[in-house]
């Protein structure tokens, strides 16, 4: 490990005539090692838990929902194709093609964000701040599998530079990065990731109805001349069309028209369950999303009273659109009365409620900050995000917008929430006061009192009366 | 009451005065570094909104429209506007000289926020009735008061923050509502009308 070290070390470029290499080794640097400044003497904290290791368990957390996206991608591009529909029928060319499809993500989105958070860092003279890590981790995730890189250059860049260089660096941004980067694609590009079209990699919609899927390219050919020498499946050409009934929509853009009917008509409750469903890359299987959660609450990177709020938020808010909904539905129904009728539970595991409650509104920046004020933060997501999801025709999904609106007002919650502690204290502390000074009235008044001066033989110590 | 609720929400949250429509953006931006004056600002405009909006509302109806006199709505507006807020300048001296000293010159310029005056011709080309139009008024009113506290709220965080130096102050001011606006997207389009449920009467 020490010759390790000092082999790491001998490559140390000088901070003062080469600020941009050193900022760059500095970051590389304290990502394999414990950073060597710890404070020496004193009773200050001595541990090597910095930022960067805290948000490597959310990174962490978020590998399996990696590992099942990559796999959920090939498996939804070869059931749509009515090939391979079995679960681990052609398993590497799953793996394969999702992995073609999330590589490329991953690497633009960290080469893009990482090359803007170098070169502030090595302008502002600093070592490079950790805030990307977790932020390039979770872009990924929320994006569509087949997003145009060039988009997701553009909305990294813009999400890193206006969202978090502009406010200061890490640990200062309001709104959330990773959600940042997918509103500005949502409204810029709104065809891109609208989310009610088709969300399945590698599906073109030709016509009304109509959809094929697109030729593979070179790199699958590669591959399949791998796969060929293995006598394994093979990708082969491509371009043929889907199979009959394929309509590729996502369960709440059937939701939306035709209610829980609809949606139990193309998929089932337990397929929605596990995630084994079109959607962004890693927010549709809810068991491994709940083992994310319990593993970031355990660790306490997330704050419990959010995702508690939020689940509650859900139900209230679910609970109530039942309440307005009609009792009966009748093939007249309205669509939006329909998607009100759906029971709360089943507007949890669809779309992204947990995935966005767990990772996306517990970021500890730009979420409440006092105990009382995440309470309402979390409950205020999923209600309003519950309203948006199922009364804004506009828009299909909730989370991201909600997450937003309340990282706006959150500052102003914990205002009012310091507000309020304050003048509870300030009303304890005159209470007190009033208390004490009762007391020594009702001692001066009544002689029965014990009090020193009233016993016998008392004499004032000190410079005090007619010593 | 269902349609006077509806008009409140519709006009607080899903057309925001500023973050929608951006009007009265001046005072917005210059009152909004403290959260103790944007709230002061804040109420000033719901109760100038709330007043003026009615009074506007009567001279419009049974002044200007029986007299075929359209064309002095602008100048007619602006009066009772400049006198309501002549009336609260009074009332916030008398009983708040802090607040007065604080809010300055951006107290007399509620005259020429654009909100107040684009809320009355709103009202006018909406064709609101009496009650409408109070609903109207209170509830852009009230949207304004919770975009400018909320922005307060943002300036006061960052106030430490190491924001580079060409942005300070006004120019984050400014992102900071391009982003707000963007994050009250969300409730654009939303009809509060379903609240009251179904009919039954397909349409």
């Amino acid at each position: 490990m020490k010759a390790l070290h000092d082999f790491v070390k001998k490559f140390e470029p000088d901070h003062g005539t080469s600020p941009f290499l050193h900022t760059t080794y500095d970051a590389f640097y304290t990502f394999l090692f414990q950073p060597p400044a710890v404070t020496q003497g004193g009773v200050h904290v001595r541990d090597g838990m910095d930022l960067k290791r805290q948000m490597v368990w959310v990174v962490l957390a978020l590998q399996v929902l990696y590992i099942f996206g990559t796999w959920n991608i090939g498996q939804q591009h070869f059931s749509a194709l009515g090939q391979h529909t079995g679960l681990l029928e052609g398993f590497h060319l799953k793996i394969v093609y999702g992995l073609i499809q999330v590589i490329p993500i991953f690497i633009v989105t960290h080469v893009v964000g990482l090359g803007i958070e170098f070169l502030y860092a090595a302008k502002k003279g600093h070592s490079v701040e950790e805030g990307f890590l977790v932020s390039g981790a979770l872009i990924p995730l929320i994006m569509p599998p087949d997003i145009p890189l060039w988009i997701l250059a553009v909305s990294v860049a813009f999400a890193v530079i206006l969202g978090k260089e502009a406010f200061g660096g890490t640990g200062m941004n309001i709104w959330n990065i990773a959600l940042l980067a997918r509103v500005f694609i949502f409204f810029a590009y709104p065809t891109t990731i609208s989310g009610d079209e088709v969300w399945i990699s590698g599906i073109e919609k030709i016509d009304v109805g109509v959809y094929a899927s697109e030729a593979y390219n070179f790199v699958h050919h590669g591959f399949d001349w791998i796969f060929a020498g293995l006598g394994w499946n093979t990708f082969g050409q491509g371009g043929t069309l889907v199979a009959d009934g394929f309509t590729g929509a996502t369960p709440l853009g059937i939701a939306a028209k035709e209610g829980w009917e609809g949606v139990s008509a193309v998929y089932t409750q337990s397929e929605i369950f596990w995630g084994t469903i079109p959607g962004s890359i890693g927010e549709s299987s809810v068991p491994l999303i709940l083992f994310g959660m319990a593993f970031i609450m355990f660790t306490r990177i997330a704050d419990y009273r959010i995702i508690v709020g939020g689940i509650i938020g859900l139900l209230v808010a679910g609970f109530m659109l039942n309440a307005i909904a009609p009792a009966e539905l009748t093939e007249d129904t309205p669509g939006i009365f329909k998607f009100m009728a759906i029971h709360p539970l089943r507007q949890m595991i669809m779309g992204s409620f947990l995935f966005a409650i767990t990772f996306m509104a517990t970021d500890p920046v730009s979420s409440a900050d006092t105990p009382t004020g995440k309470w309402i933060y979390g409950f205020l997501i999923a209600f309003i995000g519950l309203i948006i999801r199922v009364l804004n025709p506009a828009y299909p999904e909730g989370w991201m917008l909600s997450i937003l609106l309340l990282n706006t007002f959150a500052p102003l919650i914990d205002h009012y929430v310091y507000q309020a502690n304050i003048k509870r204290r300030a009303k304890r502390t005159s209470e007190m006061a009033k208390t004490r000074d009762e007391l020594i009235t009702k001692r001066n008044d009544d002689v029965e009192i014990f009090t020193p001066q009233n016993a016998e033989g008392y004499r004032p110590v000190g410079n005090v009366g007619n010593y | 009451m269902g349609d006077f609720l509806n008009i409140f929400i519709k006009s607080a949250f899903i057309e925001n005065m500023v973050l929608a429509y951006f009007l009265g953006m001046c005072s917005f931006l210059a009152v909004s570094k403290t959260l103790t004056t944007a709230t002061g600002l804040g109420l000033a405009v719901i109760f100038v909104l709330g007043i003026t909006m009615p009074i506007n509302w009567v001279i419009n109806e049974f002044i200007l429209i029986p007299a075929e006199l359209e064309f002095l709505r602008f100048i007619l507006f602006i009066a009772v506007i400049a006198s309501t807020v002549q009336l609260v300048e009074m009332v916030v001296e008398k009983f708040s000289p802090g607040l007065y000293a604080a809010l300055g010159i951006f107290l007399p310029l509620i005259t020429v926020n654009c909100a107040i005056l684009g809320g009355s011709l709103f009202m006018v080309s909406r064709e609101y009735n009496l009650t409408e139009s109070i609903a109207f008024g209170l509830g852009g009113g009230f949207g304004w008061f919770l975009a400018i506290i909320a922005l307060a709220a943002i300036r006061e965080r960052i106030r430490y923050s190491n924001v580079p130096p060409a942005l300070r102050g006004l120019g984050m001011a400014f992102l900071i509502t391009g982003l707000m606006g963007i994050a009250f997207l969300s409730l654009t389009g939303i009809d509060p009308a379903v609240f009251a449920g179904w009919s039954g009467v397909a349409e």
